[in-house]
């Protein structure tokens, strides 16, 4: 099978990132020019996941101004639920309407149901620095973090013996009504369909199906997990179990358990943003390790592709599932699909 | 001066418009029924148009009947208007069930407190219906719920007592969080009820518990199936406990199903296929609004008009006083205390947990002061907005059919004062979706989608046929004689109406204003439909922190809202005692 170049090739990966040394190399003239161009527009509407929350926009506006020695009023976005946020913006494209943000940070599934309506603003991110390993969708984003996304458990109420070993091991009748929860995130298992094949990813969907778990947005999952309604979800991105390291809550990922999912987060710029150059030097900015330290800090995210990151030691040794953009359109299909047989309608 | 000039130009056009006799005041009249038809008319022609058509708004393409084939030959449909039946009919059971003998007990008997439980109804309220409904999973979660927990404790239970995810459940949580609406409701017919049969009852020795069942009961019978169909029209919109409750279980009714097709967890929005299910929704809204205007008319009957200095004796409760307040004290529970109390719980918590020592240890106030930085000033700016201009506009729009209706001799009042009531025929989710494809597709003409104006138009147009109940109400009692005294020494219409009409009835409106501002604030399904980055108010606001799973946060803000909410309420209720309750004309 020609698609079954595995993701879990950290190594190859990384081999680039090594070479490549940081995912910024050494600054280039044109970046003066694009923030000369960002000083004028002075704002930008940033879309970002709720868990980097609004101090850790601010540190970003902060670091971001210093840097460039600008003065950027930086607006804080928390998402909801991404995918509605995405196909609104697809929604306001279609009728000629502005999107609300600049840019935004979102999961490459997301992001790739703009590129396939060609929402994005490219840029020519390479010109300005920016490893060209990290540059995606036809130059219209950038990697800037990655999530790691296994199954989650309270520690406090699941016995160990419990805790899954497999994803198959969600599958057990043990699980069977009401006691695992599924998430919106229906990507995370179409991502699955890129190591294991359509069909046997569609009938371990299937499976989970049948497993009737609760469904729901990731952050009411993560809820409930606390409460102890659910015992497992069967997928939570580490930004929530780092929220819950945070807060000393007992939820935690089910390690062990591979291959791991990872969705990368990208920043883009959105086709008719009001303020594109803040935008993408806003872009270029998310991949220095300044804004890496932040991100880490309050996201718990960092990017597997730049060596001595928290991400990049993590997905050592490990079966990682990353996407490409070849298999973009696959995922946003199977993401529909699988988000019906699992119940939201 | 400038305002005085302004004034006096303004209501000379207006004296001219209606100096000039019938025509004045039917040109005045149509121009006011045009354009009501068009508020209300441009959301249910957007549903019907987007029900017609596939794609995104704005993208126009051939009308088709693809979205009616593919939602009507869905079988699965069939099960989701069952489910819709199912739960508006028990939301509407359990909603009567407790509202019916709490009006009782508050209007008819002498139970003490009366003017604390009006308070605390109105508060009730105010409590966001999802932070309600937390506490609700902690005490009937099927596997971490109290009630079951203590079950299991005591009679060796291996399953689940009770479990709110299921209809019943749903329609339990719905229904109570309705009792207050119903209650002011229902507190109008109580008041004016015909007191005469009951004392008599009461004199032929018939004890206060077949009073109320076979005299009370039966005699408001026509406002109770009013309030009934009210209700029930409500609970076919109403969106929270269907997605908190619902959806989880995979338990589906029309409006989550709306909701879903607009606002996808997965995949693009689907307009045509919301349109579709909007068009039973609609459907069902129309025949419920007949029968509900004509179950009002049939209720008018039976109330006696009420003059001056009557006051029907109140009932002494005797030895059924502590078991009434014991009842009061129920419902208030269920709907103000433990809410609250759960509310608080989790505020302090660093994360949701269950009452133990160790989450005792570990309660903070940091919740609080880090509300500021998870909120921003805008939706705190964008409800106050909301919470002025919606009245202002709804009223307003209110006391002018009102006016016409009750006080001209326009012909075509009757058909001014339908339309008016019309949108309380159109579900609130539905307004909302048609209100943001009108926005979509017709920015040009319609330039608010995103704007906090678009949701001000939507909750005006939602409130307008409570409002001009209200008014209708009110003018009603103004007599004519008050009026033609004004115009005999030589007054002009206007300024009889400034100066006589509009300072009588000003106490009854500004009530009603205060009501509607209430709901405007906690009014989330079509602040949530119609949510952008520049329109988010404190609902939208609390909706998106529950989907974060940041509900200690969002607690702390919910305990923030009803203390300031209990000081307005307080303030209001002790102020504005002397002309009923708010709320209480229907």
């Amino acid at each position: 099978m020609k698609r079954i170049r595995l993701r879990f090739l950290v190594a190859g990966l990384v081999g680039l990132a090594a070479v490549a040394g940081s995912a910024q190399r050494a600054p280039a003239a044109p970046i003066d020019e694009l923030v000369a161009a960002a000083k004028k527009e002075g704002t930008i509407d940033f879309y970002a996941p709720s868990t980097l929350t609004p101090e850790g926009a601010q540190k970003l506006n902060e670091a971001l101004n210093k840097k460039y020695s600008l003065n950027i009023k930086l607006n804080y976005n928390p998402s909801g639920a991404m995918t509605r946020d995405v196909a609104k913006v697809v929604s306001f494209a279609a009728t000629g309407t502005p999107p609300d943000w600049d840019i935004m940070v979102v999961h490459d599934a997301a992001h790739a149901t703009l590129w396939l309506r060609k929402q994005h603003k490219p840029f020519d991110y390479a010109k300005v620095g920016v490893d060209p390993q990290v540059i995606g969708y036809d130059r219209g984003t950038v990697i800037l973090a990655n999530q790691f996304v296994l199954p989650a458990y309270n520690k406090t109420i699941l016995p160990s013996k419990d805790v899954p070993r497999s994803w198959e091991d969600l599958t057990d009748p043990k699980w069977k009504g009401g006691k695992l929860g599924m998430g919106t995130a229906t990507h995370h298992l179409a991502r699955l369909a890129t190591a294991w094949g359509e069909k046997k990813a569609t009938e371990y969907v299937k499976a989970l199906a049948r497993q009737e778990p609760y469904l729901g947005e990731l952050g009411t999952l993560y809820s409930r997990l606390q409460l102890g309604e659910i015992f497992i979800a069967i997928t939570m991105t580490d930004s929530f179990v780092h929220r819950a390291k945070l807060k000393g809550a007992p939820v935690v990922h089910a390690e062990g358990i591979e291959p791991v999912i990872s969705p990368a987060y990208n920043a883009g710029v959105l086709k008719g943003a009001r303020h594109p150059n803040v935008g993408h030097l806003f872009a270029v900015f998310l991949t220095t390790p300044e804004a890496q330290e932040i991100w880490e800090k309050y996201g718990g995210q960092t990017s597997a592709f730049v060596p001595g990151t928290t991400a990049y030691k993590y997905a050592q040794g490990k079966k990682v599932l990353y996407m490409t953009q070849e298999e973009a359109e696959m995922v946003d299909r199977l993401t529909r699909v699988y988000g019906k047989m699992l119940g939201f309608k | 001066m400038q305002p005085m000039a302004a004034q006096g130009r303004t209501m000379g056009v207006l004296d001219r418009l209606l100096r000039s006799g019938p025509d004045g005041s039917t040109i005045f009249a149509g121009g006011l029924l045009i354009f009501l038809a068009v508020i209300v008319g441009a959301p249910a022609a957007m549903v019907a148009l987007m029900s017609l058509r596939t794609g995104f708004p704005g993208e126009g393409g051939a009308l088709t009947l693809v979205n009616f084939i593919r939602v009507y030959t869905d079988l699965s449909t069939y099960n989701v208007l069952l489910n819709t039946l199912l739960f508006a009919t028990g939301t509407v059971v359990v909603a009567l069930i407790f509202t019916v003998p709490l009006v009782w007990l508050l209007m008819r008997t002498d139970l003490p407190f009366k003017r604390t439980i009006y308070v605390l109804l109105t508060l009730g309220i105010l409590i966001p219906v999802f932070l309600r409904t937390i506490a609700w999973i902690l005490l009937l979660s099927p596997r971490i719920g109290l009630v079951n927990q203590w079950a299991s404790q005591i009679f060796g239970l291996d399953h689940p007592l009770v479990s709110l995810y299921n209809l019943p459940g749903m329609a339990f949580i719905q229904g109570v969080s309705f009792v207050p609406g119903a209650f002011f409701m229902l507190a109008a017919a109580y008041r004016t009820m015909d007191p005469a049969l009951e004392e008599a009852a009461y004199t032929a020795g018939v004890s206060k518990l077949r009073t109320f069942f076979w005299i009370n009961i039966p005699i408001t019978l026509p406002a109770i199936a009013a309030v009934m169909v009210y209700l029930f029209m409500t609970a076919i919109a109403v969106f929270e406990v269907p997605a908190i409750i619902g959806l989880p279980a995979r338990i589906l009714v029309l409006s989550s199903l709306i909701y879903t097709s607009t606002n996808p967890p997965t995949g693009l929005p689907e307009y045509g296929v919301a349109g579709a299910y909007g068009g039973v929704m609609l459907l069902a809204g129309l025949v419920l609004a007949y029968f509900y205007v004509h179950l009002v008319r049939q209720g008018k009957k039976y109330t006696v008009i009420t003059g001056r200095g009557y006051r029907p004796r109140e009932i002494a409760l005797g030895r059924w006083k502590w078991p009434a307040m014991a009842f009061v004290m129920l419902y208030l529970s269920m709907e103000v205390f433990i809410p609250f109390l759960v509310l608080l719980w989790t505020s302090l918590l660093p994360y949701l947990q269950l009452p133990s020592a160790a989450a005792l240890s570990s309660i903070s106030l940091k919740n609080y002061r880090t509300i500021p930085d998870y909120t921003g000033a805008l939706p705190f700016i964008n409800t106050a907005i909301l919470m002025v201009a919606v009245p202002f506009c709804a009223m307003l729009l209110s006391v002018l059919v009102s006016w016409v209706v009750i006080r001209s001799q326009v012909s075509f009042r009757g058909i001014l004062d339908t339309v008016a009531f019309l949108p309380h025929a159109m579900p609130s989710i539905l307004l909302a979706v048609g209100l943001g494809y009108l926005g979509l597709a017709y920015r040009n003409i319609f330039p608010f989608y995103g704007t906090i104006i678009i949701i001000i138009i939507a909750h005006t147009i939602n409130w307008i046929a409570y409002g001009t109940r209200t008014t209708n109400s009110v003018m009603i009692q103004v007599h004519r004689e008050l009026e033609e005294a004004g115009k005999v020494a030589g007054v002009s219409t206007p300024r009889v109406f400034l100066r006589i009409v509009l300072p009588l009835v000003a106490a009854g409106v500004f009530n009603s204003g205060i009501w509607i501002s209430m709901l405007s604030y906690r009014e989330v399904t079509m602040a949530l439909t119609l949510y952008s980055r520049k329109n988010t108010v404190i609902s939208t606001v609390v909706w998106q922190f529950w989907g974060s799973g940041w509900v200690p946060e969002v607690s702390a803000l919910g305990v923030i809202l009803v203390i300031f909410a209990v000081i307005v309420v307080g303030a209001l209720r002790i102020g504005f005692s002397r002309v009923g309750e708010v709320g209480s004309s229907v």
